[in-house]
């Protein structure tokens, strides 16, 4: 090591205590030595999160929210400006590889059983985080101001006046009056740079600082020593026997970013127009109701789920039970056994609701 | 527990059950409710003309429009024949503008309304003089037709409608004397379908089509074959121009998608190199 | 070992060349746009527009619709028709421009009259110079 790096590793060093600091985190933080690749997806995710929030402060530069200009200027940065188009493109998808690896992240946390207690809040915390997400999806996706957009928010703001009292009120709300227009593109331009931004962050601090606090959880499948005793006092997870975060789990979850990054520009490449159909370049005219109206494949299955329940109060209601179930879903399963191939009933409900949702998903397609 | 799981199960397999004319109801509640920014407009002239007491050769009005170039494009009855669509007493009163059926000799202002660089040029043309002092002679809908009016193509010029009147000869000349433009003007527009089909807007394009191709079908209207002639090149090159443009955006396009696979393929390089390091033992 | 400090520098060697691939594209992305042959002007001679007539001329690239009006003396502006971009032309009886496709019409102004077109006609900058008009 050369003198400078010495020297400024030393002048930090005698400040902040550099060495413990990175001992602590890297290497003496130790990591359960059956660790599986899936063990890496949140760090994917927050990989994902990283490129949202540099490719969105690219576009906020070029991009000019409202009505008259937004699909000009979002199409003059796909054009016209140098490199625009690789900016938007990461941005629209990356948004959607996001939603994909969070989705994934979930579900295999689920199937680890890793919601059990103590870890309740750390699946709260992350299901929180991925509503988030999920709005962050639905405020961008109308900011190109196109055909698409218009009438997908169009359709997705009516959705509130199923319910009686305050449906309308919330609808109004949302638009910023009686229909979509150049006051709700400003709306969802607030909520997705300035409102959901630091929800989020705060979000994923308390996510992380929950995973390191409360220790990983030794073993995918089956019982582990944490969930045999009384949950009476505190007692951190730590895996004395284990490998240490650095290298051994630091440079997977590193190749697992690089994998990201990969089907991201495999996506651009070969498959640019894969989130564009045709009416998404075509710009928002609220006098022309496109032949077919449908929301980002991420609410295909609610959207479709809505669509086929006759009541449509019944079917909001059904809707916010079941995220509601989702999200308290840890204090709903409290049964101690991790392991799902012991628990016959939990595992068909899962692959009920999995083949739903694709079936869902499918038929909304069209 | 048990009781919760099973619970969960019949929520999520309720929907499923459901069915029956789900999306009409979904579009009726959702998309056509006056909040949903379209509002459903009143409009008494397809009213009547679609309703029982209609006499039979006015009913299929209504229907011919919807599949006219002008219906997609926004224009409709009153735009033409003016009156007041939203007023059923006063829907085709005079006062507010109605004009029924023009006569033939009528028929050049009622669409030189809007296609005001065409009328001059026909009022100019043999035909439209023909028309002005004989009060007989091709007008707009002779060619064009009236409610199911469709885009021009240059097929409307054919051996059967002219020589309802005169020998088609100075016509079939007058036709090859378009055809060069046309077809380069075809030829552009598929480019600019592609354009669009590859996630482009091709604002700018389509502008310059639609105002060099209108330049010339006006000037066509002159029915002056010379002119069209003198005026080709001029004409071809200006389409040439937008040809080079659309060119360049596929060229900017194809550039786009190398940058892109290069930055894959040095991700998959960093991805392989990083799986050979995780698999080779520290020492 | 000497293989897997051969492999830490490749991926290093990578790894640069890759930040590079997107710093690159930042600077273009930040970078003002070059202007340089957007601001020419054109100049025109007095003469060549006699009282009540108008000219098209074109100022980089662009249409504009020059009018020499008894009252407001010289007037500049883009002739593209903002409905479908047909040119508009200038029609001295009745001070008025009329774009000759679907017949929206302008005042002097550049301000829509009547018709389908959504939106003004631009103006363009007209200095008096001498003999000279400067256009752009």
């Amino acid at each position: 090591m050369n003198g400078v790096t010495k020297r400024i590793r030393n002048w930090l060093e005698v400040r902040v205590g550099l060495d413990e600091l990175l001992r602590s985190n890297l290497t003496d933080y130790r990591v359960p030595s059956n660790i599986n690749l899936f063990h890496t997806l949140g760090a994917v995710a927050v990989v994902g999160y990283l490129i949202q929030v540099i490719t969105g402060i690219c576009l906020l530069i070029y991009y000019i929210p409202h009505a008259d200009h937004a699909f000009r200027s979002v199409q003059e940065i796909m054009t016209r400006v140098p490199y625009g188009w690789l900016f938007r493109q990461m941005h629209v998808v990356g948004s959607n590889l996001l939603i994909a690896a969070v989705f994934v992240h979930m579900v295999t946390i689920f199937l680890m059983g890793n919601y059990k207690r103590p870890r309740e809040l750390t699946w709260i915390s992350g299901g929180l985080l991925m509503v988030i997400t999920l709005c962050f999806g639905f405020s961008g996706y109308l900011l190109p101001w196109t055909q698409l957009s218009y009438w997908a928010t169009t359709v997705a703001t009516s959705i509130p006046t199923a319910f009686p009292v305050v449906g309308d009120f919330v609808s109004r709300l949302l638009r910023g009056g009686s229909s979509v227009t150049g006051i709700t593109l400003t709306r969802f331009f607030a909520v997705h740079v300035s409102l959901l931004p630091p929800l989020f962050v705060f979000l994923m601090v308390v996510h992380i600082a929950l995973i390191r606090r409360i220790g990983l959880s030794a073993t995918p499948f089956g019982r582990s020593d944490e969930e045999k005793r009384p949950l009476t006092e505190f007692r951190k997870k730590l895996h004395p026997d284990g490998y240490p975060y650095y290298p051994y789990l630091l440079q997977k979850q590193a190749l697992m970013g690089i994998l990201y990054f990969v089907v991201m520009f495999l996506v651009i490449s070969f498959a640019p127009t894969f989130f564009f159909p045709e009416e998404a370049t075509v710009p928002a005219d609220a006098f022309k109701t496109p032949e077919s109206i449908r929301p980002e494949w991420y609410f295909l299955a609610p959207y479709q789920m809505l669509k086929i329940i006759p009541n449509k109060f019944l079917g909001i209601s059904l809707q916010i039970i079941l995220l509601a179930v989702f999200i308290f879903w840890p204090f709903l399963d409290t049964h101690k056994e991790k392991n799902i191939f012991k628990r016959p009933v939990l595992r068909g409900v899962f692959i009920v609701v999995m083949i739903a949702m694709v079936i869902l998903m499918w038929w909304g397609r069209r | 527990m048990r009781r919760y799981v099973m619970l969960l199960g019949l929520l999520l397999v309720f929907p499923l059950t459901a069915s029956g004319d789900y999306r009409e109801e979904f579009e009726q509640g959702f998309l056509t409710k006056t909040w949903s920014g379209q509002q459903p407009e009143e409009n008494f002239c397809i009213e009547c003309h679609s309703s029982d007491k209609m006499k039979p050769e006015f009913l299929t009005l209504a229907e011919e429009w919807k599949a006219s170039w002008h219906a997609q494009n926004g224009i409709a009855c009153h735009d033409c024949h003016g009156g007041d669509p939203k007023d059923s007493s006063m829907s085709m009163s005079p006062h507010r503008g109605f004009v029924g059926k023009p006569s033939p000799a009528e028929v050049p202002e009622f669409c030189g309304k809007c296609h005001i660089g065409i009328l001059k040029n026909y009022l100019e043309s043999g035909n439209g003089k023909a028309l002005r002092s004989t009060g007989k002679g091709p007008h707009c809908e002779v060619c064009h037709g009236s409610h199911n009016v469709q885009r021009a193509n240059i097929d409307i010029i054919n051996e059967q409608r002219c020589t309802k009147c005169h020998s088609y000869e100075r016509a079939k000349v007058m036709k090859q004397a378009l055809f060069l433009v046309e077809k380069k003007a075809g030829e552009i527009e598929d480019g600019i379908k592609a354009l669009r089909r590859a996630g482009v807007y091709p604002e700018e394009q389509e502008r310059s089509l639609f105002n060099t191709q209108a330049e010339f079908r006006t000037l066509f209207h002159t029915v002056d074959v010379n002119l069209v002639n003198e005026r080709t090149d001029e004409f071809t090159r200006k389409l040439g121009a937008i040809e080079k443009d659309i060119q360049g955006t596929f060229i900017e396009l194809r550039s786009q998608k190398n940058f892109s696979a290069f930055l894959m393929a040095l991700f998959s390089i960093m991805g392989g190199v990083l799986f050979l390091i995780i698999r080779t033992p520290d020492k | 070992m000497r293989r897997r400090t051969f492999l830490q520098s490749l991926l290093a060697v990578f790894g640069t060349v890759s930040a590079a691939s997107f710093a690159y594209p930042l600077l273009r992305f930040l970078a003002p746009p070059a202007d340089a042959d957007r601001d020419k002007k054109f100049t025109l001679a007095k003469k060549d527009i006699p009282i009540g007539t108008s000219r098209v001329v074109l100022v980089n690239d662009k249409p504009v619709i020059v009018i020499y009006e008894k009252g407001k003396g010289y007037i500049a502006l883009s002739s593209v028709c903002t409905h479908l971009g047909c040119l508009v032309g200038y029609e001295a009886a009745k001070n008025i421009l009329v774009c000759p496709c679907h017949g929206g019409t302008y005042d002097l102004e550049g301000n829509v009259l009547s018709g389908p077109p959504p939106r003004p006609l631009s103006k363009v900058p007209l200095k008096v110079e001498n003999e000279q008009l400067v256009i752009g």
